[in-house]
């Protein structure tokens, strides 16, 4: 998450179990540690052990929230998939084992059968194998897409937010009249420009939808810890400005951020799916990908619709994985609930 | 000025009654929230208000002082919070009730003003209006009736120029302006109990000063019980007839102010006066804070949890719980009490 | 400090003859004078246009010695904070200069301010937002060691910082620890510790005891009393508590509507107000004693406090004023005064026509009218903080 130093805690649960557990043991023994004296001393205890990050305490409600697991196990069942598609798919994705089967007027897909528990697509190919391996393209799709939105969006927000002034203007000028383009329009032009439509393309194209989403996020969290009192601490103490953006601002400012990422990965997901629907996909098919199987199914989708519902329910399922992810993150970070 | 005889007449009634309006016994909350240890806030209160009396809940921020008048005005949420005991008002128990006979009662027969008066204020509805819908909602008036009981109470609470006021919206008044208006809703239909949390807490020192004036005023004019709830010890000393000292959600004593100021005898009671500047002392003359936090505070269940930070603790503070318990007609719960004048 | 004496020198040779001539100003550590911060109100959809000013701060003139604690008091929106933030050019100054051992803070911009900014150190009023919730505590005591080169090695940084947390009464075991997992007054003495840290010569506490409990106040008082015989500081408390400024200060200023309206020793101050406004405010504030309460004769004021945004033209509080006179009030803006008056030291100065005569019991209070002041929209309250820089420059 946060390039922080407190990360390698996350594992000291149990040390500080034990450490609170020898703390109350000292405190009901009275003031055996201060000799005689009975009272605590004028700033009160202060328990020995580790200290908790927030990141850690929010880790800690995290693992017991049944949302957050949710959303974690279908995650994690996708990365794996991805992984491993490959080599569980029982039949090459590129191969055309049905291709003897398809009549271009009486059968152009052909149905479920044994060896084939969903069939194959409209070129002879078992439709399992395909989605088995295209999770690893879909899973890059929206994974490079969104780190590009948040590499664009985080430049932008943290110039914005950091120096302010014409800058600030100038940068929000742009992002609003991005923003005022509806997202999928925005990415059909970015695609419609490419001379010829590839993955790249999808990728910047829903890159460049997302970049003002996070700017604008990013912004926003960034003035409001300009304002805050701890910012105005380092101020007072000397600290230099870039250390002030670095170490206080930005890293206060990710949490809405990183929730914000999970969300896009399941819209950029979608908004993949979306441009290959209109055409503006990836043309080359030897590599799956859900959102473009879903795009080529829509000239059977009336007579075989399950060429469709197949892609749509993994990018629904997975979609909901990452956003039961990132609104438990959201909950978990929001330091309203913490206590 | 029809009100002040109706007034009158209570509050003449009220002072010579002798029956407690309100019967706190055994008050406890239970928060309980999802994968945490459950928090009881409120611990076992027990308290009475007689009709006209002024009462009040003094403590530290975390002892419970709010949630005892949330939970007697049933304001807390149903979720996550276990409310047991009894709050008998006028003999019924208000814990009892379902929550459109309370929602019936509030408002009506016991009202409550917050800190934070301008979140108290629904922001989009005019002020004069705000105390109109009361007077509709339980007396059943006009809007035109009760636009000119509304104007009244304005200018009753002090609001100058109620003419124009009353069409002005929360964000147009001062801090104090609009804690007058939460005072003329909540006397609106001139409940026989107000509960007043930290009424003055957000507000200036010469506003505050104009708002207990007021509060002392409408009280002894109306007959109205009022319950203040708050963490000064000042605010207490000029305003209420008997002070309950609270901390980590018990009451610890209880006494008419007089002999509470003059000897405290609980040492937590005794610590907060001996730590307080006071005006006539200056620069040199050091003060005794309490030690510690309420973060070192013992549970309850097996000992006093004050002992921790009491310099009066004995070995028995930290084994036994103390019990409220009568002392020369005050409520004290301690062992090892103060026993010489400050 | 005695490098410094020549600096000082400078400064009493440059001052003008507001000031009473007398031994203690060789002593002047923080010189203001004529400070006034405005805050432009800006409005418009496309390009903003300022249609006004918060007079936050509208003209002061103080002087803090060395060694002795400052007392600044006033209620919301007097301008006390700003005054405050104004002095470490936090917030810079519209006009005038705040000589600081010599050198005007007010005129230093961008890395020579952030040197400076060394010898000037703020204690905030809530500890929990003043201490960045992702740092721990050693991480936190060390940036400024850090920002102003003052650690050579690990070992006398860590030497250093256990020092730090003794000096405010923490264990050592606090370094490991986070923000959150303190009490309140535990954060405050670590918001204390990190401003020591960097050796300042002044320390602006702005109101550093009102968001802690009541029992826990009186620690941190103490512990800022203790800590400047020991570190030999000087204080500026900036607070509305009467009674924490009486007993924290050596001499105390009162504020109104962003101008002193009184500056006296503290003793003399809460024995002998002189001004109306310093009457009422001593006389408003609750006293744990019944037997006070019940006798005191209040001086209640009427109305709110005017908006920043549109002072009173005169005297500022002539429009709650008791002693308000039909002349001069109005009128004509008093300045800050030595009285006439048995008794009273030169240094309790007074900004009222009629100090005399309201002391003398020549003029007898009488009855003010009410006036709500209409709360502007788009103008910020007078209770609102008006804080964060507008760009980069002014960071750091």
């Amino acid at each position: 998450m946060t390039p922080s130093p407190d990360r390698r805690r996350f594992g000291d649960s149990k040390k500080d179990r034990i450490d609170a557990l020898a703390q109350t043991a000292g405190s009901t023994a009275g003031g055996a540690q201060g000799g005689t004296v009975m009272t605590v001393a004028d700033a009160g205890r202060v328990s020995g052990g580790e200290g908790q990050s927030l990141i850690a305490s929010a880790w800690k409600r995290l693992r017991r929230n049944p949302v957050f697991l949710t959303g974690a196990a279908i995650t994690f069942v996708f990365i794996v998939l991805a992984i491993i598609g490959p080599w569980i798919a029982p039949y090459d994705p590129v191969a055309q084992p049905l291709l003897s089967q398809v009549r271009r007027q009486t059968n152009p897909v052909p149905g479920p059968q044994p060896g084939f528990p969903l069939g194959g697509d409209d070129v002879g190919r078992d439709l399992l194998s395909r989605l088995l391996v295209g999770g690893r393209q879909t899973l890059i799709v929206g994974v490079l897409a969104t780190l590009g939105g948040l590499f664009g969006g985080l430049t932008l927000g943290t110039l914005a937010g950091a120096i302010g002034g014409w800058v600030d203007s100038l940068v929000m000028r742009i992002v609003d009249v991005m923003l005022s383009i509806p997202g999928l329009i925005l990415a059909v032009s970015i695609a419609a420009i490419a001379a010829s439509p590839s993955q790249t393309t999808v990728i910047i194209a829903i890159a460049v939808v997302q970049i003002p989403i996070f700017a604008r996020l990013l912004r926003g969290s960034m003035l409001a810890q300009r304002a805050s009192d701890h910012v105005l601490a380092a101020r007072a103490l000397g600290v230099k400005p870039h250390a002030i953006v670095f170490r206080h601002m930005l890293p206060n400012s990710l949490g809405p951020v990183i929730v914000q990422a999970t969300l896009v990965l399941a819209t950029a997901i979608i908004e993949a799916a979306g441009l290959s629907f209109l055409g503006l996909g990836n043309p080359d098919d030897r590599q799956p990908e859900w959102g473009q199987m879903l795009g080529q199914a829509q000239n059977y989708v009336s007579d075989y619709p399950h060429l469709a519902i197949y892609p749509a329910l993994c990018i629904i399922v997975v979609a909901l994985g990452f956003t039961l992810m990132g609104e438990s993150l959201r909950e978990a970070l929001d330091p309203k609930s913490r206590r | 000025m029809s009100q002040t005889t109706s007034y009158a007449s209570t509050s003449d009634a009220a002072r010579h009654g002798d029956e407690p309006l309100l019967q706190v016994r055994d008050l406890k909350v239970t928060f309980k929230r999802q994968g945490e240890e459950p928090f009881v806030a409120v611990d076992g209160i027990d308290f009475d208000v007689r009709p006209g009396q002024t009462v009040g809940l003094v403590g530290e921020s975390g002892c419970g002082k709010s949630v005892t008048s949330l939970a007697i005005m049933g304001l807390l949420p149903k979720r996550g919070n276990r409310v047991e005991g009894e709050v008998l008002f006028n003999g019924t128990d208000l814990l009892k009730l379902s929550d459109s006979d309370m929602r019936d009662r509030r408002g009506q027969e016991l009202a409550m003003i917050f800190q934070d008066p301008l979140s108290s204020l629904n922001p989009v509805v005019p002020v004069g209006l705000q105390v109109a819908e009361v007077l509709e909602r339980h007396k059943g008036m006009s809007r035109k009736a009760a636009m000119v009981v509304a104007r009244e109470m304005l200018d009753k609470v002090g609001i100058p120029d109620p003419d124009r006021r009353l069409k002005d919206y929360p964000h147009q008044m001062s801090g104090g302006m609009r804690q007058r208006a939460l005072i003329a809703i909540a006397l609106a239909c001139e409940p026989r109990l107000l509960i007043a949390d930290e009424p003055t807490t957000a507000l200036d020192v010469t506003i505050q000063a104009q708002i207990l004036t007021l509060l002392k005023d409408l009280v002894r004019e109306t007959g109205t019980a009022l319950i203040m709830i708050t963490h000064d010890l000042g605010v207490v000393a000029g305003l209420c007839d008997e002070v309950n000292v609270l901390y980590a959600g018990r009451i610890v004593e209880r006494a008419e102010r007089h002999p509470l100021f003059e000897q405290p005898r609980h040492p937590y009671t005794n610590g907060l006066l001996e730590s307080i500047p006071k005006l006539e002392v200056g620069r040199g003359e050091r003060l005794n804070p309490i030690p510690g936090s309420v973060a070192d505070n013992l549970p309850w269940t097996s000992a006093c949890a004050f002992a921790p930070r009491c310099l009066n603790a004995l070995e028995v503070c930290r084994e036994q719980t103390p019990q409220l318990e009568m002392d020369f007609g005050r409520a004290l719960r301690c062992f090892n009490p103060v026993e010489v004048a400050r | 400090m005695t490098s410094t004496a020549n600096a000082d020198h400078d400064v009493t040779g440059s001052a003008d003859s507001a000031v009473p001539a007398d031994a203690d100003h060789r002593d002047v550590l923080v010189d203001v004078r004529g400070v006034k911060v405005h805050f432009p109100i800006r409005k418009g959809v496309i390009f903003d246009k300022t249609i006004g000013y918060v007079y936050a701060v509208d003209g002061v003139d103080l002087q803090i010695r060395r060694g002795e604690t400052y007392g600044l008091v006033g209620e919301s929106g007097c301008g006390k904070s700003t005054l405050g933030r104004a002095i470490l050019n936090l917030e810079p100054p519209t006009e005038g200069s705040v000589t600081f051992d010599g050198v005007d803070i007010a005129s230093l911009k961008g890395e020579e301010l952030r040197r400076k900014r060394q010898d000037i150190q703020m204690v905030f009023q809530d500890p929990m937002s003043s201490l960045d919730p992702r740092q721990s505590v050693e991480s936190l005591l060390l940036e400024g060691l850090k920002a102003h080169g003052l650690i050579e090695n690990d070992a006398a940084a860590n030497q250093r910082l256990r020092e730090l947390l003794a000096a405010v009464g923490l264990p050592p075991a606090a370094l490991k620890k986070y923000p959150h997992e303190f009490s309140g007054g535990q954060r405050q003495r670590i918001g204390i510790a990190r401003a020591l840290s960097v050796n300042p010569k002044l320390i602006v506490a702005d109101e550093p005891v009102s968001a802690l409990d009541v029992s826990v106040q009186a620690q941190v008082i103490n512990l800022l009393e203790d800590l400047q015989e020991e570190f030999g500081l000087t204080y500026l408390v900036v607070a509305h508590d009467l009674a924490v400024v009486r007993h924290i200060s050596d001499r105390v200023g009162v504020m109104y509507l962003g101008a002193l309206a009184e500056e006296a020793p503290a003793a003399d101050l809460y024995a002998r107000p002189l001004h109306p406004y310093t009457r009422a405010l001593l006389s408003a504030v609750p006293v744990p004693d019944p037997v006070i309460e019940d006798q005191r004769e209040r001086i209640l004021l009427t109305g709110d406090l005017p908006s920043p945004a549109n002072p009173p033209t005169g005297c500022r509080f002539h429009t709650r004023c008791p002693w308000r006179q039909p002349t001069r009030c109005d009128t004509e803006r008093p300045v800050l005064r030595t009285v006439e008056l048995p008794g009273v030291p030169k240094d309790h100065r007074v900004a009222c026509h009629w100090a005399e005569q309201i002391e003398s019991g020549e003029l007898r209070p009488h009855e003010v009218e009410a006036i709500a002041v209409e709360q502007t929209a788009g103008v910020l309250a007078p209770d609102s903080p008006i804080i964060g820089p507008t760009s980069i420059g002014e960071i750091g």
